[in-house]
């Protein structure tokens, strides 16, 4: 009897002693979370349990949006902007619509692919020195490796070895983004012809990177250089058709669209 | 007896592993609810409309589509509006919301969804995405919340670091600047003016 008493109470004691340690495990598993997170999450977590009218959770959400109202992006050539994005669209939709599916329709979608590919490793110089700009030491490296192979054993950039058998993405940046690395804001909103939505510091970035462009080295005339430049557009246009068009059937105000669409996605490559 | 001291011991033991992590569940959610659609998509055997649907009623539970139409409105437009207003609102904009969302569908063939890291940003997670077609990557993020009853529910996308609620937003408070309900009402209902 004695035997199963002392049996007893020693199992319950060791339950005991899992019990306290589950107990310091949950308890300290519990403050990490509190700490990581902050304020805000404690906060938050009491007001569920308070169970408070949806309204005033709104206003948490809210915050989130705040920046939007209109003091996000400076824009005192709206009138000028607006104009000129409605010039774009015409050309977009009487010349270089009509110009890309011509093109599109006698040039095979993969030609079409590979000058595109052709183009992006030509103007590797840009991304090289603006990601060395940035001290973006890695993929600095990842660019010229990338550079070599493609214009190897991916005959002068046709083909994109490096990133469908390696796995090695391209590390996108320009002069504009270097720009803002450096904390330099966008400045007011500008809405360019033919090159579309732009900013002051994104247009400072534009003479940088031209001169870094080999493509107007190759020692063709100012007709020959605007030619290239219109057969790459072209070429980009042929191979993302319907993509303008789906865009402007989503905005209700397109230029408000295009421009915050912009805006944010520069803001987005910035902080990368 | 000792059977059923250890059976406690044991559900004790295992109870803190049952519980997933924030991050997880709405990681899990994301990665469900693509894997449903891209089935979907790949089926070659249906009309637009039928493909349609079944994606519709893939998504939807998954958005929270109320709370989207009153964060585009934000603060300074949403508390004043009658009730029926919002409604009608809330209607129009998850009906354009819907409608925009399966036009990209057609935009779109074979693609290949790479997972990052979900992150964790207050009480909410973001769930980032890379969609890889042949020669484009578009990162998507997922932006959830977890309701009252624990449930995770999107509330904004961000694709290519443009968020939707952020661009609507824009543009409905600057039909509201300078106009009424009706007009935002009136413009959601025919886009083409």
């Amino acid at each position: 009897m004695t035997h199963q008493v002392n049996k007893m109470l020693t199992h319950i004691r060791i339950l005991l002693a899992v019990l306290t340690c589950i107990a310091l495990f949950i308890s300290s598993g519990y403050a990490e979370e509190t700490v990581d997170t902050g304020e805000t999450f404690t906060a938050a977590e009491n007001q569920e349990d308070t169970d408070i009218d949806l309204d005033d959770e709104f206003d948490e959400f809210d915050d989130e949006f705040e920046d939007t109202d209109d003091d996000g992006v400076f824009d005192p050539l709206i009138g000028y902007n607006r104009f000129m994005t409605g010039v774009n669209d015409k050309m977009y939709y009487w010349l270089l619509k009509p110009v890309a599916r011509c093109y599109g329709f006698i040039i095979p979608g993969s030609v079409r692919r590979s000058i595109s590919r052709c183009y992006k490793n030509l103007i590797f110089p840009i991304r090289f020195v603006n990601n060395l700009l940035q001290l973006k030491f890695k993929q600095t490296a990842t660019e010229s490796a990338r550079f070599t192979i493609n214009s190897t054993i991916g005959i002068l950039g046709l083909f994109d070895p490096a990133k469908t058998w390696g796995g090695i993405d391209p590390c996108q940046e320009d002069f504009g983004q270097t720009l803002g690395h450096y904390g330099l804001g966008g400045g007011f909103h500008v809405v360019l012809p033919v090159l579309g939505p732009s900013n002051l510091r994104d247009m400072a970035g534009l003479a940088p990177d031209y001169y870094l462009n080999p493509v107007h080295y190759i020692g063709a005339n100012d007709l020959g250089l605007i030619a290239i430049d219109a057969g790459e557009k072209i070429n980009y246009i042929s191979l993302h058709i319907d993509e303008y068009e789906s865009l402007q059937k989503d905005a209700i105000d397109f230029y408000l669209f295009m421009r915050d669409a912009y805006e944010q996605n520069r803001r987005m490559k910035i902080k990368e | 007896m000792n059977r059923l001291l250890y059976g406690i011991l044991f559900l004790l033991i295992m109870s803190p592993f049952a519980v997933a992590s924030d991050t997880d569940e709405a990681e899990k959610l994301i990665k469900s609810k693509l894997e449903e659609m891209f089935a979907v998509l790949q089926k070659t055997d249906q009309t637009e409309e039928e493909r349609n649907s079944r994606v519709i009623e893939i998504i939807e539970p998954a958005f929270d589509f109320e709370r989207m139409a009153k964060l585009t409105l934000g603060r300074k437009h949403w508390p004043g509006l009658a009730k029926e207003k919002k409604k009608q609102f809330t209607d129009l904009f998850v009906k354009r919301l819907k409608e925009s969302y399966l036009g990209k569908l057609n935009l779109y063939t074979n693609e290949r969804i790479v997972y990052k890291p979900p992150i964790q940003v207050k009480t909410r997670v973001h769930v980032p995405t890379e969609l890889i077609s042949k020669d484009n990557v578009i990162d998507i993020l997922y932006k959830l919340y977890k309701t009252k009853d624990k449930k995770w529910l999107i509330y904004d996308l961000e694709i290519q670091g443009v968020s939707i609620i952020k661009t609507y937003k824009t543009q409905f408070d600057q039909v509201l600047r300078s106009g009424t309900i009706d007009d935002l009402l009136a413009k959601l209902e025919n886009p083409e003016k």
